[in-house]
C-alpha cells in the first residue's frame, strides 16, 4: 500500500505542478488583482469591493451577459438538434458515403475560429448582398448591420461549426446502443420513430449530459467568433461577455475592473454548467 | 499491464516535453535581448501594416550595410488590435527594442522604458513642433514616423464628369452643393453611391471626430491629451455633415469595412467620396498606378470658419526607443532610426518607397511623387493643418464610447443630443 501511494504521487506530480502553474495560481492572482486597480504594469491602489460594486451599474457588461445567455440558449439547441440529426443520419446502413458525410460534417471544427467569422462575414456580407441584388429579396440585405441579424448571424457561424463535433460525441453513443434492444423493438411491432424515442433516446442521455456540457461552456467563452464576424458591432449590440471583458482589460486598460469581470462571469459559468450535469445526470438510464 | 505502461511512459513524456518547452522558451529569450556573438538583435514592433514590405525592403537594404544587426519585425495592425498586442509583448517579458506610440497617453504608459531621444540626429532634424507629439515635460521620447494627413479623399474623374470643379468647393454650402449634383447623376455615372464612409471602423468615426474636436482643444496635442472634458462645441457642424453623408452613403452603413469602402468601392470608381488618408495610396498604387496620380484628390472640412477649410495633417505615430535593453542594442535601434531618416538612402527610401510624407527637413519635397501627399504637405506648411485631436483621447474612448454611440445616431436608435451628452459624459469618466 506504502508503495502504491508513494508512485501514486510520484506519477501525479508533473500534471498537479502543471496544474499549480498555469490554473492554480494565476487563478489567485486574479482574484487579487480583481480588488485593485491595475493597468497591465502596476498595481496603483487597492479599491476592495469597489471594482463588483461598479459592476452592477455597468449596462453594457449586463447587456453582453444577457445577450450571450440568449447567444448559447439558441445555440445549445440548435446544435444539439443538428448534431444529433446529422448522426442519425450517418449510423443508417449507408456504406462508404457516411464516411464522406461524417466527414464533411466534422470538417467545419477544424477551422480556426477566426478564419471563420471572416468566412461568413464574407458570406453575409458580400453572398447574402449579391443574393438580395438578383432575386429582389430584401430579407438578405444588411445582415451584420443590425442586432437581431447580428445575433443570427452569431448563432448559425457556432451551430456550423460545432454540430459537427457533437455529432462524433452522438455517433459512439448511437453504436454502444445493443442490438438486440432494437432487435427487440422491432420484433414487437415499433416503427422507426417509436424505437428512436422508446429504445435509442433514453440510452443516449449520457451523450446529452456530455454534449449539453461541451456546447454550453462553449457558447458562453465564444469570442475569436465574435470577434471576426461582427466585432461587437453595431453599436456595441452584439458584444459577448467575453468581449466585453477583454476590451475593458486592453482597450480601456482597466486590468483590475476587467479581472472583477471576469471572475464574476467564470461564477456564472461554474453555477450553469454544474446545475445542467447535476440534472442530465439525473435523467441517465443504468442498462 | 502492458497498457499501464504505455499510459505512464506518456505521462512522463508529456511532463518532460513541457519541462523542455519553458526551459527552451527561456534560452530564446537571452539570445534575443542580450545578442551572443557579434551578432546585435533588435526587435520591432511595426503597426503600419501597409507599409509592412516596404520596411522589410528598407530592413534589408541596412541589414546588408551592417551586417553586425539583425532586425527582427513584428507587424500587428490593420483590423487586429495593435496596442494590445504591443502591451502583451511588454507584460510577456518580451519587450520590443524599437515600437511605435500613438498619442501622448502612450508615451506615459510606457515611459519608464522610453530613451529620451533629444540627442539623436532624426529628433534634430525633424520638423519643428512634430516632436511635440512625443514629448512629455519638454522632453522628447519619439521619432516622428511621417506626416499623415486625411479629410475626404475624392475620386476627381467623377467629380469632373459631374461637371463639378472640385477646386472651387470652398465652403461647407459648396461641399453639399457638389454631393447632390453628384447624387442627382449617380446613373449615368455609374456609382453606387456618393460616399462610402466606413461606419464599421472605429477609427475611421475617430478620425472624423478629430476635424470637431480638434478646434475645441486649440489644436494644441497638449491640451487635447489634459482636457478632462469633451463638450462638442462644434457638435452641430458635425451633425450637419454626419447626416450628410448618411444621407448620400453606400449603405448599410454599419457593416460597411474598409476594404469594401477604399478597395473594393472608391478604387473601382464606385463611389465619389470617403473619408480617409494619405495612407491609402499604397493601396492604390498596388492596384491601379494611375488612380493617384490622376483621380485622387483631397477635400477639406470647413468647421470653424466657412471659408477656410482643413484637414487633419500632421505626425500621427512615434517610433519609441526602449532604454531598458543591453547597451549595444539601444546604440544599434539608435543608429537604425537614424539612418532611416537622415541617411540619402533612407531619405530616398522614405519618400519614394515608403510614399510617406517626410517629417524631416532635409528632403527634397519635390520628390513627393503622389498629388495628395504632397498637398497635404502643403496644408501643413500653411498652417492649415489639424492635430490628430482624436489620438489624445482617453484609452478605450473611441472604441468604447464613441464609435458604439456614434453608431447608435447612424442607426436611429437615439438622437445626436443624446449621443453627444453620452460621448461627453464617457470622455470625462474615462479620463
Amino acid at each position: 500500500m506504502n508503495f502504491k501511494n508513494r508512485t501514486y504521487w510520484l506519477f501525479l506530480l508533473p500534471t498537479l505542478l502543471a496544474l499549480l502553474l498555469v490554473l492554480i495560481i494565476p487563478f489567485f492572482q486574479g482574484v487579487y488583482y480583481s480588488f485593485t486597480e491595475y493597468d497591465g504594469f502596476q498595481v496603483t491602489s487597492f479599491v476592495g469591493f469597489d471594482n463588483y460594486i461598479k459592476l452592477f451599474s455597468d449596462e453594457q457588461f449586463i447587456y453582453s451577459l444577457g445577450f450571450t445567455a440568449a447567444f448559447s440558449a439558441a445555440s445549445v439547441i440548435g446544435i444539439n438538434v443538428l448534431g444529433l440529426s446529422f448522426a442519425l443520419l450517418v449510423t443508417q446502413k449507408l456504406g462508404k458515403v457516411s464516411t464522406l458525410f461524417r466527414t464533411i460534417y466534422f470538417m467545419p471544427n477544424l477551422i480556426g475560429g477566426i478564419i471563420l467569422g471572416f468566412i461568413w462575414q464574407f458570406v453575409f456580407l458580400k453572398a447574402f448582398t449579391g443574393i438580395a441584388d438578383v432575386t429582389g429579396m430584401e430579407f438578405f440585405r444588411g445582415w451584420l448591420s443590425d442586432t437581431e441579424t447580428g445575433f443570427w448571424g452569431l448563432v448559425i457561424l457556432f451551430v456550423w461549426q460545432m454540430s459537427g463535433y457533437i455529432m462524433v460525441i452522438y455517433i459512439s453513443f448511437l453504436n454502444n446502443v445493443p442490438k438486440e434492444l432494437l432487435e427487440a423493438a422491432t420484433i414487437d411491432g415499433a416503427n422507426k420513430w417509436q424505437s428512436f424515442w422508446k429504445v435509442k433516446f433514453p440510452l443516449i442521455i449520457p451523450a446529452f449530459t456530455v454534449s449539453l456540457f461541451l456546447t454550453l461552456s462553449n457558447a458562453f467563452k465564444v469570442y475569436d467568433q465574435n470577434m471576426a464576424l461582427t466585432n461587437g458591432g453595431p453599436f456595441g449590440s452584439t458584444e459577448m461577455a467575453t468581449m466585453n471583458i477583454y476590451d475593458t482589460a486592453f482597450k480601456v486598460q482597466d486590468m483590475g475592473y476587467a479581472q472583477s469581470k471576469a471572475i464574476i462571469f467564470l461564477i456564472i459559468i461554474t453555477l450553469i454548467s454544474v446545475i445542467q450535469l447535476y440534472i442530465t445526470r439525473k435523467k441517465e438510464t443504468e442498462l | 499491464m502492458k497498457l499501464k505502461l504505455v499510459f505512464i511512459s506518456l505521462i512522463m513524456l508529456a511532463s518532460m516535453s513541457l519541462i523542455v518547452a519553458c526551459s527552451s522558451n527561456e534560452s530564446g529569450d537571452n539570445e534575443g535581448s542580450s545578442g551572443q556573438g557579434d551578432e546585435v538583435v533588435v526587435d520591432l514592433f511595426n503597426i503600419k501594416v501597409e507599409t509592412t514590405d516596404q520596411l522589410n525592403n528598407l530592413i534589408d537594404i541596412y541589414e546588408s550595410e551592417n551586417e553586425n544587426v539583425k532586425i527582427n519585425v513584428t507587424t500587428v495592425g490593420g483590423g487586429q488590435d495593435a496596442p494590445s498586442a504591443l502591451q502583451a509583448k511588454f507584460s510577456s517579458g518580451e519587450a520590443p527594442s524599437i515600437f511605435l506610440l500613438g498619442g501622448l497617453s502612450d508615451v506615459e504608459k510606457y515611459s519608464e522604458y522610453l530613451l529620451d531621444v533629444s540627442d539623436m540626429e532624426s529628433a534634430k532634424t525633424a520638423i519643428d513642433g512634430t516632436l511635440e507629439g512625443g514629448s512629455m515635460d519638454g522632453t522628447p521620447y519619439g521619432i516622428p514616423l511621417n506626416i499623415e494627413g486625411y479629410g475626404w479623399m475624392i475620386n476627381k474623374d467623377i467629380f469632373e464628369r459631374a461637371g463639378v470643379d472640385s477646386s472651387t468647393i470652398d465652403s461647407y454650402g459648396k461641399f453639399v452643393e457638389a454631393v447632390e449634383t453628384i447624387d442627382s447623376q449617380k446613373e449615368e455615372l455609374g456609382i453606387d453611391s456618393v460616399f462610402a464612409f466606413s461606419a464599421k471602423e472605429d477609427w475611421v468615426v475617430s478620425q472624423f471626430s478629430s476635424h470637431f474636436t480638434a478646434p475645441e482643444f486649440g489644436n494644441d496635442v497638449k491640451t487635447a491629451f489634459e482636457s478632462n472634458e469633451l463638450n462638442f462645441e462644434y457638435g452641430d457642424r458635425m451633425k450637419e455633415y454626419t447626416d450628410l453623408f448618411n444621407q448620400y452613403n453606400y449603405q448599410p452603413i454599419l457593416s460597411l469595412d474598409y476594404s469594401t469602402s477604399v478597395e473594393e468601392l472608391f478604387a473601382n470608381d464606385r463611389v465619389a467620396i470617403i473619408h480617409q488618408g494619405n495612407w491609402i495610396v499604397p493601396t492604390l498604387n498596388s492596384m491601379d498606378e494611375s488612380f493617384a496620380q490622376e483621380k485622387l484628390g483631397i477635400l477639406p472640412l470647413f468647421v470653424s470658419s466657412d471659408t477656410e477649410g482643413e484637414i487633419v495633417a500632421g505626425p500621427s505615430w512615434y517610433w519609441g526607443i526602449n532604454k531598458e535593453h543591453d547597451e549595444a542594442v539601444v546604440e544599434e535601434s539608435k543608429k537604425f532610426i537614424d539612418w532611416m531618416y537622415t541617411s540619402d538612402k533612407g531619405k530616398e527610401l522614405i519618400v519614394e518607397d515608403f510614399k510617406y510624407i517626410p517629417s524631416h527637413e532635409g528632403y527634397d519635397t519635390d520628390s513627393i511623387s503622389d498629388p495628395v501627399s504632397a498637398e497635404v504637405y502643403e496644408y501643413l506648411l500653411d498652417g492649415n493643418g489639424k492635430i490628430w485631436a482624436n489620438n489624445q483621447y482617453p484609452d478605450g474612448f473611441f472604441s468604447e464610447a464613441l464609435h458604439p454611440e456614434f453608431q447608435k445616431y447612424l442607426g436611429e436608435q437615439q438622437s445626436w443630443e443624446e449621443f453627444e451628452e453620452a460621448a461627453s459624459n464617457a470622455f470625462t469618466e474615462m479620463r
